[in-house]
């Protein structure tokens, strides 16, 4: 049997999940790799989704539920593919699965381990705004709810010394000390890469003072302040833990000109954000500067409106570039041009930078193992000239979600449907 | 058979033993007074939904011949289908399992244990007062038709054609003019890495006409539709003949009638006479695949050409997301025809959400084209009079104006809706089953909406849409494949039903008819999803969902309230 009917998808956010589910359905088998202990993507990280405000745990969580109870989907977390040998209806997948230390079967998600641990780390999947231990998950309710140990912080797997505390706390026998990586291969017919976005990194911008003031934040560090189960519990206070703005500016097309690109999702998360900040401090003054307002989806426009009419001023400024953030009496100054092209500035007491998306972090060693061709932007490019199409310059590897570009969640999800129909038309010939 | 109630109840290791009195929850269960003389086995498990569990689970009701289940565990969320699909190994119906959530609504949530304790038993005793009132209820199976049905031969509906059509799935394509093609026939160049309009429309007309799979009915429109996912029973009729009419039976069905250019004459600020040289962007397209030139009516190359973005924006309550895009192709290819013409564009935003498209705008821009940012404009035949983002009013005159106006649902929308039982939203296109994770079904199985008719779309995304409908397809109507519909569904009790038709127009679903024979109304169970929406607003209390009933929710309630 040199054929294979199964397929394997890389990155477990919306795009990755939907297909995963679909081709379950259709009775093949999947193999998900997600790099991160827990699945879901960035959507998991967002309390609310524009233009609705829907619930985000309310949207995904049934769905990672039914993914992780699904017998085709072998969901394999904390995992890398390393290599890809063979071709289109016989892929040979090596991936890596990283020691994780807790039994996934045993583990019960009580959470009585990390409080004992004495290791605290920095949380990144919290954008840094809070810390974790040594053995955690990433937010309460991550799913799959299992913790993962940081083997090089870990004091006990490091060899500083022996610690222990964990596997003493954990009722259940679940951690494992002596689990090693684990390389798993599979055989599949087509690849779908899913893996997503990033987010550009600010403090690379000159004269935006992200990293030098406190009060200037990237768009998913304020997505994880407004979260309920982020660093704050969603409670609106700056970095000092303390004090709540009574102003706020939040600034669109942030990195667009390094990028050269509209993020084309940053004009309505902004309008998101502003809307979440007048209904939770009806009294804060709060702007919106622009360049163009982009709201590519027949709903959004009265979402925007209705933002414009009740929770934020929108400013006009001529040239991005020359927007200047800085320091004054304890207040941050943004400097801008105005629609006349003179100088002119606000003061704020918190700035929030709606910065590009950039395509996922490892995309570029992704590359290299799939042998599949990008774009000038870093992103997965289709087949140049095959319109609609959502091959990649590699027969039997195909592509969705923001890993092509980016896009909203429900054109993330069109562009996994579409792929779905690709492969299994692939998959049935 | 006398009854025999199992109930298990889950430690979830220390999340409800460590926060509840286990022991005291078993022995005050056994004696409890209305249960004097049932049978009952109660147990404790440390962790029921682990392998080790749901065997032990499967083997106590094997062993001691169970009739009804209750499992005292986590939120249904977690485990409904776990323990459901235990009662499916053995010869317990899973009908008469019930799950009780203490873990959520009792150990999580209330500190004092004794307390936690007590509503953990009235919780268990009323899942029990609740089992033995259960139906068992038995899955049907249904022979489903694999073929699909498109609406509108346009890119989206072209595409989802020969998506879907293979020697196991036929498609009935049907087109209410004499070709197909839609919008994108009239297009005289596409946007850059989209490739050569005649070259992507041609090949895809030949594809069609030479797939035998495909069947083509031009001139044809939808007559009427009944039936649900999978058996669809389908009259179409010829337009020039309406009496003409064939029957079609398809699985599926695909909308893709695509969408029409507003009215100008209809705005306020727009005073246009009929021979002004003012054309909306499509008439430009198609004069410059007709004259490979744009020239104004006496025949003459304009000196001056001004486009103007956004126009009808503001009314429709919706960006239409090409036009920016398509004015700039516009532009470029006027330059391209002659760069002594002076182009002007107007426009209040840029919108440009593709990741090509910026490189584009840099490129149109590098023609000399004049862009200014506007707040309003208003028209006057070939005068406008404008405020720019300075707020300076200034006025502008040229020989030719285009208008990028906005994108709109197509005339028929809302009758072609009403026949298929799909919603529309409030813009007028159609309404996704869910924005943003169902976004090419509709409120009704088996009918899934793509290209223009969904909200305004470039071809690419509405070639994307029209595969999406294609992978639904393929997961939902395998060829040869059964479709098991759900089985907790409304019924009509015939005896007391007085006709009076109040539920026909709660059901968002469109599962229930009215019997004229009969008179009285019926729930297609295949299309009845079971929401209890018919329930409440019948008044004569005839409908009843099963698993669900009255006596059911109140034999539940009344102990869970005690
Ligand atoms: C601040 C902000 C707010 C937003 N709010 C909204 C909103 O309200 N509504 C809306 O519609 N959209 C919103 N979006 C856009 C939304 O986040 C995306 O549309 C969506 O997340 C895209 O899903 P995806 O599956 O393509 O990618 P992702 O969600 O990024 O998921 C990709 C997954 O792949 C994994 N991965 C990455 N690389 C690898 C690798 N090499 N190997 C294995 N796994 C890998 C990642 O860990 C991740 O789990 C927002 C975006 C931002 C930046
Ligand atoms: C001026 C202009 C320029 C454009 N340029 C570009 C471009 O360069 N690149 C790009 O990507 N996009 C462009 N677009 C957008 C593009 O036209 C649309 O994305 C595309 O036409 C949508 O295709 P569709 O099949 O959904 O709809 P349509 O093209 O509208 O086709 C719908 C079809 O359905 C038929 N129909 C309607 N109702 C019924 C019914 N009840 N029964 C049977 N049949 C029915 C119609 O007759 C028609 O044939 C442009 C649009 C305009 C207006
Ligand atoms: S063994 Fe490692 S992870 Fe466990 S408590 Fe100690 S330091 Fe933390
Ligand atoms: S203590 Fe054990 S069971 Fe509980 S979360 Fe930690 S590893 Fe899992
Ligand atoms: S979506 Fe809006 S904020 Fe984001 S890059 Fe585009 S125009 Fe700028
Ligand atoms: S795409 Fe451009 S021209 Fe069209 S409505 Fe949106 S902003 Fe206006
Ligand atoms: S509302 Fe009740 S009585 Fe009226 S038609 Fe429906 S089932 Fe019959």
């Amino acid at each position: 049997m040199d054929h294979s009917d199964n397929v394997l998808i890389i990155g477990s956010g919306v795009a990755g999940m939907e297909a995963s589910l679909m081709f379950s359905k259709a009775g093949k088998k999947v193999t998900l790799v997600e790099k991160l202990s827990l699945i879901g993507g960035k959507t998991i990280k967002n309390e609310e989704t524009f233009p609705n405000m829907d619930c985000s745990t309310c949207l995904v969580a049934p769905i990672q539920q039914e993914i992780l109870q699904d017998g085709n989907i072998n969901v394999l977390t904390s995992s890398l593919v390393e290599a890809v040998k063979g071709e289109a209806g016989n892929f040979k997948v090596t991936i890596n699965k990283k020691a994780g230390y807790v039994d996934l079967v045993a583990c019960l998600g009580c959470g009585m381990c990390y409080p004992v641990c004495p290791v605290e780390l920095i949380n990144e999947w919290e954008e840094n705004l809070t810390n974790k231990k040594a053995i955690y998950v990433p937010c309460a309710g991550a799913l799959p709810n299992v913790p993962v140990i940081n083997a090089e912080k870990c004091l006990q797997l490091n060899g500083t010394e022996t610690c222990n505390k964990c596997v003493e706390a954990c009722m259940f026998g679940a951690i494992n000390m002596t689990e090693k990586d684990e390389q798993i291969k599979v055989n599949v017919g087509a690849i779908l890469v899913a893996t997503g976005y990033d987010m550009l990194d600010v403090s690379t911008i000159k004269n935006l003072g992200y990293g030098k003031y406190p009060g200037v934040y990237t768009a998913m560090e304020f997505e994880r302040l407004f979260a309920a189960n982020g660093p704050t519990e969603g409670e609106l206070v700056l970095r000092d833990g303390k004090k709540v703005p009574s102003s706020i500016a939040i600034v669109h097309c942030v990195g667009r000109s390094q990028t050269h690109y509209c993020s084309n999702v940053c004009c309505m998360t902004s309008s998101k954000h502003a809307h979440f900040l007048h209904h939770k401090l009806p009294e804060a003054k709060i702007y919106n500067i622009y360049s163009d307002i982009c709201l590519p989806d027949k709903t959004y426009q009265k979402f925007y409106e209705d933002v414009k009419a009740h929770s934020s001023e929108f400013i006009y400024q001529a040239d991005r570039d020359k927007m200047k953030i800085s320091e004054e009496k304890g207040k941050l100054k943004v400097e801008y041009l105005d629609n006349n092209n003179k100088d002119a500035f606000i003061q704020v007491d918190m700035v929030i930078l709606a910065n590009a998306l950039i395509s996922a972090l490892g995309s570029e060693e992704l590359k290299e193992v799939l042998g599949i061709d990008h774009d000038k932007f870093g992103f997965v490019e289709t087949q140049p000239f095959r319109i609609g199409s959502v091959a990649t310059s590699k027969p039997g590897i195909f592509v969705a979600g923001c890993a092509e570009g980016p896009k909203d969640i429900q054109n993330s999800v069109i562009q996994s449907e579409a792929a779905v129909a690709q492969i299994m038309s692939l998959l049935n010939r | 058979m006398s009854e025999k109630i199992g109930i298990y109840v889950c430690e979830c290791g220390p999340n409800i033993a460590s926060k509840v009195d286990i022991e005291k929850i078993m022995q005050e269960l056994a004696k409890l007074e209305d249960y004097k003389d049932k049978e009952l086995v109660i147990k404790n498990h440390k962790l029921l939904c682990s392998v080790e569990g749901k065997k032990f689970l499967e083997d106590e009701i094997n062993e001691n011949n169970l009739t009804h289940l209750v499992c005292a565990a986590c939120s249904p969320r977690d485990h409904d289908t776990t323990f459901i699909n235990v009662c499916k190994k053995t010869k317990l119906n899973p009908y008469l399992y019930q799950m009780v959530n203490i873990r959520e609504q009792c150990a999580w949530i209330i500190p004092d244990k004794e307390e936690a304790t007590s509503k953990a038993i009235r919780m268990i005793h009323a899942g029990m007062d609740r089992v033995l009132y259960q139906q068992p209820l038995e899955e049907k199976q249904l022979d489903s038709n694999p073929d699909v049905l498109i609406i509108g031969g346009g890119i989206a509906g072209m595409e989802a054609a020969l998506t879907l059509a293979s020697k196991d799935r036929a498609v009935y394509l049907i087109e209410k003019t004499e070709k197909l093609g839609g919008k994108s026939a009239k297009l005289k160049e596409l946007l850059p890495r989209q490739g050569v309009t005649l070259n992507v429309l041609h090949q895809k007309i030949s594809d069609i006409q030479s797939n035998r799979f495909i069947k083509v009915f031009t001139n044809t429109e939808l007559d009427s539709i009944v039936g649900f996912l999978g058996n669809f029973e389908i009259v179409i009729k010829d337009m020039n003949d309406p009496d003409n009419t064939t029957e079609l039976l398809a699985g599926a069905v695909v909308v893709a009638t695509g969408f029409d250019l507003m009215d100008v004459s209809s705005l306020d600020s727009y005073n246009i006479k009929n021979d002004d040289e003012v054309y909306n962007a499509l008439e430009i397209e198609e004069m410059l695949s007709l004259n490979g030139k744009i020239l104004m009516r006496n025949g003459k190359e304009p000196a001056s050409v001004a486009l103007i973005h956004c126009i009808g924006r503001q009314k429709v309550g919706y960006c239409s997301k090409v036009c920016c895009d398509y004015l700039l192709k516009i532009a470029k290819l006027i330059k391209d025809q002659s760069p002594k013409i002076e182009v002007t564009e107007l426009y209040k935003h840029m919108c440009l959400p593709n990741k090509h498209d910026e490189e584009f705008y840099e490129q149109v821009k590098g023609k000399g084209i004049d862009f200014i940012k506007i707040k309003n404009a208003e028209i006057t035949g070939t005068t406008i009079n404008f405020t720019d983002i300075a707020d300076a009013k200034k006025k502008l005159d040229v020989d030719m104006i285009i208008v990028g106006t906005a994108m709109i649902p197509t005339v028929g929308t809302a009758e072609l809706g009403v026949e298929l039982n799909i919603d529309q939203h409030e813009t007028g296109f159609y309404q996704e089953a869910h924005l943003k994770i169902n976004p090419v079904s509709t409120n009704t199985d088996g009918v899934f909406v793509i290209g223009g008719a969904h909200g305004p779309v470039g071809i690419t995304e509405s070639m994307l849409q029209a595969q999406a409908a294609a992978g639904k397809i393929f997961t939902q109507l395998i060829p040869g494949q059964k479709i098991i519909p759900e089985v907790k569904v409304s019924e009509i009790l015939e005896a007391y039903c007085t006709g009076c038709q109040t539920c026909l127009d709660v059901c968002g679903y469109g599962a229930i008819y009215f019997d004229e024979d009969k008179g009285i109304s019926i729930v297609n169970e295949a299309i009845c999803r079971g929401c209890g929406n018919c329930v409440g607003s019948c008044p004569s209390g005839s409908i009843r969902t099963r698993h669900f009933t009255n006596p059911q929710l109140y034999q539940e309630v009344k102990e869970a309230l005690r």
